[in-house]
Formats: structure tokens, sequence, C-alpha cells
């Protein structure tokens, strides 16, 4: 299948702040894709990037076959942008602000009217379609925010955290619309958003992002294979290189590491393995797993029988938020 | 086309925010009644005479003067005064009166005569125009009268004169031929009449405005010039809101130039600002006459003043960009906005009238743009100029609106 969108290196500084950090991916037509990542990891500068919003400081990127430097007035009747922000206006009723926002693509008259009444339809908001924005809920003002990127039918939509603040209700409609319009039109869709359950939810492909890098990318299926049967926090009062070798050998345990904390220096030839000092918090040690309940117990097993005592014991199913969590060391809501 | 879609989302906004529309259009209203009502009742409470004054210089001092000065008299609107020549030569220079009129020392002479004769009446250049007229048609009406009376009277002296010697069986002027030759005389006299009416208007001593004389053509151009420069808020607020809500980045990402968008965010100012004079404007014209007030009179050259109104739009929506490009927050909008518009309004001689600001400040008054607006319909209202005489406010104002656009352009954050 073709793809709708290349992004190759796509850089954004702002003065000596570098946001975003040559980035690439490609996003195939049809397809939702996820762009999973914290606050400020640089989701929405890469969208204002793609989106003709802000210029790109270096790299490239063709939408729908066109150059986003070069030809962006382009690029920008192909793509639709939901943005993070209510982008409405609220003294309006829905139906004037989907008719701005459809004549602003150059929509008139009766292809108007009806692009209108379809994305009312797509979002449910038919019935108040004449009343101002101000009067909705905040779910159906971000429905709004969804119709009114819809109105022009783009092929490629970006849809930024468009669930923020959102209860639960307008969150499920949301989600249904979103895979209606991949399903029955064909729409391909970029996802952003810091819930990982939502990304599972409606992508197909992700790419992680933190700190204007893409740290992961693959489907969903992949990425959660990364992490096999899930991890293993296990807090200690010691450890040691020779430690953490063992309980990596361990039935059932892929790989065993430190948590952000240095491991103490290998041995000399001869000498005996230094052990990292405790503190009065002990060090924490991530254990990959492959079965996570015979891991634990292997572990568990392993460290009584050499008298080391466990100060915590921690276990993550296996999803992208431990993916998140085993790829940076921190939460994605961080 | 987009910014005609932007600017026609913007104006249904704007008309939708009533505290808006009543800041910027009823307001100024109501700042005109208070303030023309006010100057108008200390006006009547130290006249009642509504007469227009016209001093005579008699040079004739004889009885077809007279007969004259009784025919103004009876003709009514205007009440006459006896002046000499010099005292009415000072008066006019030094404002204190609007025109003269002068009779010639041959006047009774030439009346008798059947001779023409011309009467002066000396206008000064800041006269109102209306007023000017009013005079000179009862002038003329009077001057008309005398003429007939005389040139009828002297026709009939003639035959009767011409008939005393003559057999009253051969006498040749009948009472027909009478009447005819009366007729004949009454035709001449409207086409040539005996007393001619002739205007002057000598070199403009300095260019003193009689606004004082008829508050409403003061306030109805200086508080149009406030609050149509208001607007300029509206426009870098209405930018501000859309850079806030995100629908600013929603417009970035659409297919809409950058140009096409700041064009978008002026034009509303500019349609604004031209609804807002034209309601203004005829409030002053017909509201103030509805409640008993002077109304406003357009001058002798109202396309100019059309012409001012859009020079003014235009620089009041560029100085909205100018506005949303330097402030960053709301707060700063608003303290900006009342610096520089309340501000400048007030150097610009939107409550004092400009010829008091110029001799208490100086030439400083002109470095804001609402005293090259004020300046040009002072100039068009109040002292009855036409738009050769207002050329360089209008290439003020021009510069001030170029001025204002590179600045924004160039300080305007699209990001």
């Amino acid at each position: 299948m073709a793809a709708i969108l290349e992004v190759e290196n796509l850089s954004k500084k702002f003065g000596e702040f570098e946001a975003v950090k040559g980035v690439s991916f490609a996003v195939e037509e049809g397809e939702v894709f996820g762009l999973l990542g914290p606050n400020g990891a640089g989701k929405t500068t890469t969208i204002s990037m793609l989106t003709g919003v802000l210029p790109p400081s270096a790299g490239a990127a063709r939408v729908g076959g066109y150059d986003i430097r070069a030809e962006m007035h382009e690029a920008k009747k192909i793509n639709g942008l939901v943005p993070q922000d209510l982008a409405l206006y609220p003294t309006l009723s829905a139906r004037a602000n989907l008719n701005f926002f459809g004549r602003i693509y150059g929509l008139q008259g009766k292809d108007l009217k009806e692009r209108v009444s379809d994305v009312l339809r797509i979002v449910s908001l038919t019935e108040r379609a004449d009343q101002r924005i101000e009067t909705f809920s905040g779910g159906m003002k971000r429905r709004v925010n969804i119709a009114a990127g819809l109105v022009h039918q783009p092929r490629l939509l970006f849809l930024d955290e468009p669930t923020v603040g959102v209860d639960p209700q307008s969150r499920n409609h949301i989600f249904e619309s979103v895979q209606r319009l991949n399903r029955e039109r064909g729409m391909s869709i970029i996802y952003t958003s810091h819930y990982m359950e939502e990304v599972e939810l409606l992508c197909s492909r992700v790419a992680i992002i933190d700190e204007g890098r893409i740290i992961a990318l693959d489907t969903i299926k992949n990425l959660i294979a990364l992490l096999g049967g899930g991890v293993i926090n296990v807090g200690l009062t010691r450890a040691n290189e020779a430690l953490l070798a063992q309980l990596a050998a361990l039935p059932a345990v892929k790989e065993a590491a430190l948590i952000s904390q240095p491991l103490a220096p290998p041995p000399g030839e001869g000498a005996e393995p230094k052990e990292r000092p405790a503190s009065a918090s002990g060090v924490t040690v991530k254990i990959v797993a492959e079965h996570s309940q015979q891991a634990v117990v292997n572990v568990i097993g392993f460290l009584n029988g050499r008298d080391i005592t466990l100060t915590s014991l921690e276990i993550l199913e296996p999803n992208l938020e431990s993916v998140f969590l085993h790829l940076t060391g921190k939460k994605l809501r961080e | 086309m987009n910014a005609v879609t932007i600017a026609l989302k913007d104006l249904q906004i704007f008309f939708k925010d009533r505290g808006a529309v009543v800041q910027l259009v009823a307001l100024p209203l109501i700042f005109i009644v208070v303030f023309s009502g006010a100057l108008a009742a200390i006006g009547s409470e130290a006249e009642e005479d509504t007469r227009i004054p016209l001093p005579v210089v008699d040079l004739d001092g004889g009885t077809g003067a007279q007969a004259f000065l009784d025919e103004l008299e009876r003709a009514g609107g205007v009440a006459v005064t006896l002046v000499a020549q010099e005292t009415a030569a000072t008066d006019l220079d030094e404002r204190r009166i609007a025109r003269f009129l002068t009779i010639p020392a041959d006047f009774t002479g030439k009346l008798d005569g059947g001779e023409q004769i011309t009467l002066r009446l000396t206008n000064h250049p800041d006269a109102p125009p209306e007023e000017t007229e009013a005079v000179r048609l009862v002038i003329a009406g009077a001057a008309q009268d005398l003429s007939l009376e005389n040139q009828i009277l002297a026709s009939l002296r003639q035959m009767g004169e011409m008939n005393a010697g003559i057999p009253e069986e051969n006498q040749i002027f009948t009472p027909e031929r009478a009447m005819a030759q009366a007729r004949s005389q009454f035709e001449r006299s409207k086409t040539t009449p005996l007393i001619a009416v002739k205007e002057t208007v000598p070199a403009k001593p300095d260019g003193r405005a009689s606004e004082l004389d008829e508050p409403v053509q003061l306030a109805v151009p200086g508080f149009t010039v406030l609050f149509v420069f208001l607007t300029a808020q509206t426009t870098a607020r209405s930018i501000y809101d859309e850079k806030k809500v995100g629908s600013f980045r929603r417009l970035l990402a659409a297919p809409v130039s950058k140009a096409a968008l700041l064009a978008g965010k002026v034009l509303p100012g500019f349609i604004i600002a031209l609804i807002q004079t034209l309601v203004i404007f005829a409030f002053g014209m017909f509201g103030m006459r509805l409640l008993g007030l002077t109304p406003l009179h357009l001058g002798s050259d109202p396309l100019a003043v059309l012409i001012v109104a859009v020079a003014m739009a235009l620089c009041t929506s560029c100085l909205g960009i100018v506005i949303a490009a330097i402030a960053q927050t709301e707060n700063q909008i608003g303290g900006l906005s009342s610096l520089i518009l309340w501000g400048a309004g007030i150097l610009g001689g939107t409550f004092i009238p400009l010829f008091i600001l110029e001799s208490v400040m100086g030439p400083v008054i002109k470095i804001v743009p609402h005293y090259w607006a004020n300046h040009a319909f002072n100039n068009l209202l109040a002292r009855g100029l036409t738009l050769g005489d207002v050329v360089t406010d209008l290439l003020a104002l021009g510069v001030f609106s170029l001025v204002f656009f590179a600045i924004g352009l160039w300080k305007f954050d699209f990001d």
C-alpha cells in the first residue's frame, strides 16, 4: 500500500531548544497511526510541521506526494487538523463554525450544506447544530472540534490529543467516530495521545516519542513483545553485576538491570565483585520476564537462597505503558 | 476570497457581542449628545436672540441707506448693528464677528438716480457657510424689494414729469401705459436689480475654526475619531482570541495564505470603523435634530468627508495589527489599547479643540494619527473647506497606515 505520509529526519528548533530531533516515519494510506509520548515529547510540534502551522528547521516530509516545504498549499488541501485546543468560535453555533471552516477549504452552496450535515451526523450533533458552542458540554465541544477537521473530507486526518478533558461517554463516541472514519471512508489518521489505552485500541502501528526523538516504532503487538511476558521491579537492599547476571540467567527471565542508579563498577581481576552500597531505600532491579508469574517465583526463591532481603515487588503487565517505562525509565504521565 | 470569509465570520462574532457594539457605536452618541447639549445650553443661556448678527458699516448715512436698513430689519433673520469701518475690520480679523456688510458712500444718490449700486458682504474664512448663505439671502431679498420699489417709483415719477406740460386730452401716459411700465420695471428688477450684493472673503488670518460656535461640529468628528480608533482594540483582541482558542492554528493549517489571513483580520475592523462613522454622522445629522439640538452639517464637500472616513478606517485597522503583534497577553492588549487609543485620542484633539491643544502643546500633537483625522474633519465640517485642503491630512493618515501595517507584518507572530 502507498504511503500517504513520509517523514525524514524532521527537526524543529526554537532558539537553542530542539523540540523535535530528526524524526522519521511513514504512514500508509488507510492506516491509523499512533504517536505516543508524554506531554512535551514533541508530538504537537511534529504535527504542526506536517500541517503547515510551523516551518521545519531541518528534514523533509511529503504529504500525499506533496513536499511540505515547496508544495504546502497543496498538502494542506489533503490534510485535516483537529488541534488539541477547542479551536472553535464559542459565540457561533456548531453549524456556523462548520460552515466557516468548510468555506475556508473552498466548499460552497449545496456541497457545503451536505458536508456540514454529514459531519454533524458523524459526531451525532445534528439536533444541536444551531445552538451556540458555548452552551455545549466539554465532550460535545470536542466532537464539534473533530467535525471541523472533517468537513472538507481530508485524506489524512491529524487528531492531536482529541480526548483531553472529555467524559467517558464522549470519549467512547470519539473512538467510534475514528474507527468508522477509517473503516468506512478509508481515511488515514494520525492519532497523538499520552493515553496508551487509546493508542492500543485505535492504532495499528505506533511511534513512541520522547524528548523529541522516536524511540520505538512498530505494531503494538511487536512493541509489547519487547517486554515478553511483562516486567517485574524488585526492590533489594544490595546488588552488583554478578547478581544481575545470575537473575538474568534464571528460568522465565529475559533480562535484569538496575533502574536509574549506577551499577557498582566491575571487580578487578581476582578481586571480589563490589556490591552497590545499600542506601535507606536500597536498589531497584528491573526484570524483563518471558512469563511473569513463573519469573516471580524463581526470583524470590533465588533471593531467599542467598539471604538477600526483598524490600518491594511490582509486577507490570505487558502493555504500551510498560514498554514506555522499559524504554525511557519514565511513566507516560510524568 | 478567504479574507472575505474570515472577515464575515469576525463581523458575525462582533455583532453578537452586544457589549462591544455598545462601546463602539452607542457610547460615542451619548458623548456627543452630552457634549453638544451642554455647550449649546451654555450658549442659549448667554444669548436669547437667535437671529444671525449682521454688523453694518454705513458709509452713506442717507435716507436711502436708512430705508435699506429698515428693509433688512423687516425681513428678519438678522440682527443689524451699525459699526465703524475700522472696528468691523478688526473684529473680523480677530474672529469676534463672522461677517459685516458695507453700504457704499453714494448709496442714496445712486438709488435716487436709478444707478447700479453694489453692497459688499465681507465674510470671515471660517464663517459657517450655511449661515453666510442665509445672511446673503436676507440681504438680497431686502435689496431686491428696495430696488423694485425705487425702480417703479422712478419710472412713475418720470412719466409724471413727462405728462406735466401736456394738456390732459393729449397726455400719452394713460393708466394702462403706467401699469405696463410698472410691470416692465418689476420684471427688470428680477434680472438686473438696482442693488447687487458682492461677497468677499479676506485672506485667511490664522486658520482658527469656528468649532466653538457650533459644538456639534467639534463633538461629532472628535468622538467619531476617538471611537473609530478604538476599533483597533477590537482587531487586536480578535487576533488574540483566535490565537488563544487555537483557531488561528487551524486557519494556518488550512490552505489560506498568511496575507489573506491578515487581510481577513484587518477587514472587519475597517468595515466596523466605516459603519461606526456612518452611524455617528447620521445621528449627528438627524438624531441631534430630533433631540432638539443643533444638527451636524457635512460642510461643502461631503465626498471629501467620506474619503477621510475611509483613510481613518484603514489606519485604525492597521493599528490593530500592531497592537496584536506587540501585546502578548489579554492584559497587555487592554493596557496598550488604553494607553495608545485614549492617550492618543486626547492628544489628537478628540476632547479639546485642536487650536487650543496646539497653542498649549505645540506640534507634538501631530505625532498621533487621531490629530490628522480630526484636523481633516475640522477643515471639512467646521471650516467649510474642500478635498484639496485636506490632502496633507490624508497623506499623513496613509503614511501612518503603511507604517502600522509594515510594523504589524514585521512583528506579527504567526507561530
